[in-house]
């Protein structure tokens, strides 16, 4: 069975979407519920990829016994390593989800560190310290060799290896679709608990805030840390999905710029706002990649160029005529006492993450 | 006369920083939004001294006042076209910053689409070239070494002058100080504030001519330039010329120098990390003197030592 052309074209549109869908979620919950201009989010993307490139791959070379040096005969351990995971994809399974949390808490710990030294300060200074971070990431890895290979790259090891060729992407599509839909009830939970509340209360009137006893910068800290874990699994997911991490791939366009770009298209504090708008652009990005080939011979420069040239219009047209999106700002509902087992359950959650 | 290539390097890039960093706290004053496009004015400059070099066959230092106007009009239009709308709609500063990052990313786009355009056309390297053989020689060094220093001297000397005793640069300080007070006794705001963008993106516009003479230039010059650019505002506080000029001196001289020297203590490796140095400024001064280096009260400093 070979997959069809559209098949395909679907199958890797959703993949990148359900990626983007929780990058995007988790900058919704920073810039849209509580205000914080995170400028950086390519920071917390990388890490999560970076981890994804260095970690996995040697505990897999070293439970399996496979000797030589993880980065410079990278393509021959990670196919041996492919070829093993064959039989042994309860392991693989279980570094893959071991990989996912590492990822998470190296996010967030960079997302503390990166955020502290401004926090407490005027949001222009966190927004341009954050972006500075940012860019630093690409650097580091493209000069520290042992983390990603450098400018090479390395492979990622795919536990879904067992799988015959034509079903692992429909699989790992599904797979993501399935971790960005829990990660979408989440956000939706989240922002409908006591701590939502106070995010926009924070975002809306600091001050009314702190006179009412709230700790501010505590809970900006907190909603940093947790957004940009959830950042740093969408990143992990992203290497395990393509199979490979190189470090140019981390610019500040692709994952700070674009996911500024949708949550804005969508609207602003919206989820389903954001499910729009991200579902648009990368659908918008897809035929615009798809087509680029047969539009190359009608301009004198690459058309790499005018792809930007048209998402950077977009988004001031997006601003200057309408600022709130497609879906406005509405007032959520907080969850109703019916559902009081679930409520209690999520009050658990909430505990063990928040206090 | 003889001099360590480093050296060189550390003064034309200490005095790269301060221009642009002159530029950019001139545009924060007026509108207070950071301005993440502002590195990438400098990268038009370096454009336009490869056009007057390679393409017109002259000497770069004609891109001097050309880039000026180039980039101050750009600059000019970034405020008029999409800032001043946005502010009249009431946009948040963090709108105010996308909007500057999406303008970022237009210019760069144009950028690239011009350079491709200059090699389909004219056969010209556009891309990671530099215009070095072209500068002249001014007692055994290359003219740029002495040029970008006095650039920023008689940039500082005339800004202080304008400032400080003519009318319009007194309307100008009072402007940025409270717009709307100023508004009332009859200085126009607007006006000031679109002058104010001028100079800016044309201090950044000068900066990238001068900076083609020297380093490298590419259409991605500008995202590589931004830590820095920041960091030496940051450090100046990013309330007062004379503190961007001392920020941009400051970080400049410590990102080459600094490397060089961690360079030669612990390998040569280090050298890949130089842009981390700007990161260290960034972090340094928002924890212990988040105002800068204008901010800090000297004379109380000097007075009762840091323990006040």
């Amino acid at each position: 069975m070979v997959l069809e052309a559209e098949t395909v074209f679907i199958v890797d549109l959703l993949a990148i979407f359900a990626i983007y869908l929780i990058v995007n979620l988790s900058l919704n919950m920073e810039f849209g519920y509580a205000g914080i201009p995170n400028f950086g989010k390519v920071l917390a993307v990388g890490a999560g990829a970076f981890v994804a490139a260095s970690i996995p791959g040697r505990i897999f070379a070293n439970i399996a016994g496979i000797e030589g040096d993880y980065i410079e005969n990278n393509l021959a351990i990670v196919s041996e390593i492919n070829i093993w995971l064959v039989d042994n994809t309860g392991i693989g399974f279980i570094v893959f989800f071991l990989t996912l949390g590492i990822a998470a808490a190296v996010g967030g710990g960079l997302g503390l560190l990166t955020a502290y030294p401004a926090i407490r300060l005027r949001g222009d200074y966190l927004a341009i310290s954050l972006l500075a971070f940012g860019e630093s990431i690409r650097i580091i890895g493209n000069n520290f060799t042992p983390l990603v290979g450098g400018t090479l790259g390395v492979q990622v090891p795919d536990p879904l290896s067992f799988l015959p060729g034509e079903l692992r992407f429909p699989v790992a599509t599904m797979g993501l679709m399935l971790i960005a839909i829990v990660v979408y009830v989440f956000s939706e939970k989240m922002i409908r608990s006591p701590l939502g509340r106070m995010l926009r209360a924070v975002r809306d009137n600091e001050v009314a805030a702190e006179s009412l006893g709230k700790n501010t910068t505590q809970i900006r800290i907190k909603i940093i840390m947790v957004s940009a874990a959830l950042a740093a699994i969408a990143g992990a997911l992203y290497a395990f999905y393509v199979g490979g991490t190189i470090a140019i791939a981390y610019d500040r366009a692709s994952w700070t710029f674009w996911p500024f770009l949708m949550i804005l298209i969508g609207g602003l504090a919206n989820n389903k706002g954001v499910l729009i708008g991200t579902l648009l652009f990368v659908t918008l990005r897809k035929f615009i990649i798809f087509f680029k080939d047969s539009f190359q011979e009608y301009v004198p420069f690459d058309v790499v160029w005018l792809d930007f040239l048209l998402l950077g219009i977009i988004l001031l047209a997006v601003l200057l005529y309408r600022p709130q999106g497609i879906f406005i700002e509405k007032p959520t509902p907080t969850i109703t006492l019916n559902g009081k087992k679930e409520q209690s359950g999520l009050k658990k959650m909430f505990n063990f993450f928040f206090k | 006369m003889a001099l360590d290539p480093i050296f060189s390097d550390a003064i034309i890039f200490a005095s790269l920083l301060a221009l642009l960093s002159i530029g950019l706290t001139l545009t924060y004053l007026t509108t207070r939004v950071p301005n993440f496009a502002h590195a990438s004015f400098a990268t038009i400059g370096v454009y336009i001294a490869l056009v007057t070099t390679r393409v017109w066959d002259s000497t770069p230092y004609i891109a001097i006042p050309i880039a000026f106007v180039i980039s101050g009009v750009v600059a000019v239009a970034l405020y008029t076209f999409i800032l001043k709308p946005l502010i009249r709609k009431g946009a948040s500063q963090a709108i105010q910053m996308v909007a500057t990052l999406a303008f970022d990313l237009i210019v760069i786009a144009l950028l690239n689409i011009f350079a491709d355009y200059i090699v389909k056309t004219y056969q010209v390297t556009s891309r990671e070239f530099t215009l070095r053989s072209y500068d002249v020689e001014f007692m055994g060094l290359p003219l740029i070494v002495f040029a970008a220093p006095i650039t920023i001297a008689v940039l500082a000397i005339t800004l202080h002058i304008v400032l400080k005793k003519t009318k319009f640069g007194i309307a100008m300080r009072a402007a940025t100080e409270n717009s709307d007070l100023s508004g009332i006794v009859g200085i126009n705001v607007k006006l000031i504030f679109g002058v104010a963008w001028l100079l800016g993106g044309g201090i950044a516009g000068i900066a990238g001519a001068l900076m083609s003479l020297w380093f490298q230039g590419d259409p991605s010059l500008g995202p590589q330039l931004i830590p820095s650019v920041f960091a030496a505002s940051i450090v100046g506080g990013f309330f007062s010329i004379y503190g961007a000029i001392a920020g941009g001196l400051l970080v400049g001289l410590t990102e080459v120098l600094g490397t060089r020297f961690l360079a030669g203590e612990f390998g040569s490796w280090l050298i890949a990390y130089r842009p981390l140095i700007p990161l260290v400024f960034i972090v340094v001064t928002l924890l212990l003197a988040p105002r800068g280096l204008a901010g800090i009260n000297w004379s109380r400093l000097r007075r009762h030592g840091f323990r006040s």
